[in-house]
């Protein structure tokens, strides 16, 4: 077999890209430099200053920060919750193993929705947390949990943790058992042998768990319109806003574009990351 | 091995693994500076065993003894030992260098004490300049050689190495045990070696411990356990051997002879204490102890038999036969490389010498050749 034969098979994914995603993003682009007039919709010519209200305004500034910060607390927490499990899932010879990987995988199985009305009905002001919080006496009076930064966070680790668990069982399954006992051997207590080379080891599926997670978290919807309601906006709630409520399509157009160089940017930078350190994987 | 504190000792060490004992109560010691292989199939318990030393499997009883000091519950990281395994378990994100001052980091050994003491290390196993380099970048044999560099850097009180040449090819193998074996009497670092190749045993030990199914069969310097087995296990494993089962027939003090199939064969061996007329014994004659008679030799002597020639391949270093005897028995043999081939059908005469045969007394398995 000649090595050019190879890319046919990848042409039916090629095609789907194209269709769904370069087509409608580079449609996008003559979109996001035509005028708005309200009431009148959009006209001809050309202007950048969707694209300058975007990047100077502070209402679109704080929307695209809390956006980034968000993205990255998600990815954070997940890493935090997720290591320690993902490292118990590939390391244990229990036979519970298969259960417990199928409950960390079990909310993938649920709706959405569904699931993110469960956190609803948790986070509320007189929700079972709140409920607890003041039953237990940690708290005066209710917190609020919903329509805010602490709401958002909670709803997007559980809906994402799946993802990073899956990613690092992976990348941690792959380590030899070997190379950390000889660690061991040579010296180095268990959370030395840990921390020089089981935790850089899995540097690769750290890497790309967080890229995962960080991507889905920045780009979520759903999510953030029901925990974030109306008016508690991050950039993806903004363009389903600005296409959808105000039927500004340059203005959204802008936005779509600025998170999705974001995100290319992104996964470029990582990709460069990953190919200085992680070259040994 | 009186005299000495031995440098390491097991003290009936067993160890199971659910319903299966993988080592059952063994006991063992190693000399300062000696080279102890234990030798067996894989699944025997040898691995278990040495991993139970590292302190990487906890022993379900028994003591393991260090230079006098009780080290069953000493964790792993505080033994001061040196593994080398199978998969050289080399870390893949550091270099050569840092791989090998691993574990003088770990004991703090100040810089200016450590850059000179791995490259001392890494010049006497021949890898001076490619400190700098990661061990995906080093061929197979290198890779061994920084494993070895990396645990006796740390001057351990002992050495263990599970498999350390199984995963080179032959020829590198080979180099390797030699260079290995020269590391050894320069350093006098005991050392406890685990393999299943029975003449990387041989070659390499002061003395072969032979496991089968989590027990001891054997200890001994490699001539003893090659020439003496003590039990058919021991010598089937060490080399390929011919299996004659039959009956004491006389026992005196010049000699034993052995009746083979009701005493259509007669096998003379050298004298045998403790053995009585009518009971059951195995004599075992190893390929390469018959030799090929010219025809027309000498008939009369002992052990002297025509044959015939079913079977010849030429290894380099042998000749293999397998002949036929005149009651349809067959027997292998190895002859010397550089002696005239004999084709297959050519009628010969064998014979081998008295005190070549290995007598194993009692019946049970031990039909015909094998390993």
């Amino acid at each position: 077999m000649r090595a050019g034969h190879g890319w046919w098979l990848l042409a039916p994914a090629l095609l789907l890209l194209l269709a769904a995603f370069v087509l409608p993003v580079g449609l996008m682009v003559p979109t996001s430099v035509r005028p708005y007039v309200p009431l009148v919709g959009i006209t001809g010519g050309f202007t950048a200053r969707h694209y300058v209200r975007l990047l100077t305004d502070s209402y679109y500034l704080e929307i695209i920060g809390r956006t980034l910060a968000l993205g990255l607390t998600v990815t954070c927490s997940t890493l935090g919750v997720g290591y320690p499990v993902a490292f118990f899932l590939a390391r244990t010879r229990s036979r519970w193993r298969n259960w417990l990987t199928i409950l960390v995988v079990f909310p993938l199985m649920l709706n959405l929705v569904v699931r993110t009305f469960g956190w609803i009905a948790l986070l509320a002001q007189n929700g079972l947390v709140n409920q607890a919080l003041q039953a237990l006496g940690l708290v005066d009076g209710p917190v609020k949990l919903l329509f805010n930064f602490a709401g958002l966070l909670i709803g997007l680790t559980h809906i994402f943790l799946p993802f990073m668990v899956l990613v690092l069982i992976g990348a941690i399954q792959n380590i030899p058992r070997d190379v950390e006992d000889a660690a061991r051997v040579l010296g180095a207590s268990w959370g030395s042998a840990f921390l020089r080379v089981t935790l850089p080891l899995s540097a690769p599926g750290i890497l790309s768990g967080s890229i995962l997670v960080f991507v889905l978290s920045i780009s979520a919807l759903v999510t953030p319109r029901l925990l974030g309601g109306p008016t508690y906006q991050v950039m993806s709630t903004l363009i389903y806003d600005e296409f959808l409520q105000r039927l500004n399509w340059p203005a959204g157009s802008a936005q779509s574009l600025l998170l999705t160089v974001m995100v290319l940017l992104l996964i470029y930078l990582s990709g460069r990351l990953a190919r200085r350190t992680g070259a040994h994987a | 091995m009186s005299g000495a504190a031995p440098a390491l000792a097991v003290r009936r060490l067993r160890k199971a693994f659910g319903a299966v004992v993988a080592v059952d109560d063994v006991s063992l010691d190693a000399a300062p500076g000696e080279f102890l292989s234990l030798l067996g199939p894989s699944g025997c318990g040898k691995s278990t065993l040495l991993r139970m030393v590292a302190g990487l499997v906890e022993p379900d009883g028994g003591e393991i003894v260090l230079a006098g000091e009780d080290i069953t519950r000493v964790a792993v990281h505080r033994r001061n030992l040196g593994l080398v395994f199978q998969s050289y378990a080399l870390f893949p994100h550091m270099t050569v260098f840092e791989n090998v001052a691993f574990g003088l980091r770990r004991r703090s050994v100040p810089p200016a004490e450590l850059g000179p003491r791995v490259e001392r290390m890494l010049e006497l196993v021949r890898l001076g300049p490619l400190g700098t380099r990661h061990p995906r970048e080093l061929s197979g044999g290198q890779q061994q050689r920084v494993a070895l560099a990396r645990a006796l850097v740390t001057e351990p009180r002992v050495l263990l190495l599970d498999e350390p040449l199984s995963n080179l090819d032959a020829l590198l193998r080979e180099e390797m045990r030699v260079e290995l074996k020269r590391l050894q009497e320069r350093l006098g670092t005991t050392m406890i070696f685990v393999t299943h190749d029975q003449a990387e045993a041989l070659i390499l030990s002061d003395r072969v411990v032979v496991m089968e199914h989590g027990r001891v069969e054997q200890v001994g310097r490699p001539e003893e356990v090659y020439r003496r087995p003590a039990t058919a296990f021991v010598a089937r494993f060490l080399g390929r051997a011919n299996f004659l089962a039959g009956t004491v027939a006389e026992s005196r003090g010049t000699g034993t002879v052995v009746a083979v199939d009701g005493g259509r064969l007669s096998v003379v061996a050298g004298p045998r204490p403790g053995l009585t007329a009518g009971q059951p014994v195995h004599a075992v004659i190893r390929q390469e102890a018959i030799r090929l008679a010219a025809p027309g030799a000498a008939a009369g002597r002992p052990n002297h038999f025509t044959a015939t020639v079913v079977f010849h391949a030429f290894a380099g270093q042998a000749h293999h036969y397998v002949v036929q005897l005149a009651d349809g028995r067959e027997l292998e043999i190895a002859a010397p490389g550089s002696t005239v081939p004999l084709a297959r059908g050519a009628h010969t005469r064998i014979e081998w010498s008295p005190e070549d045969v290995i007598l194993l007394p009692g019946g049970g398995p031990g039909q015909g050749a094998s390993r």
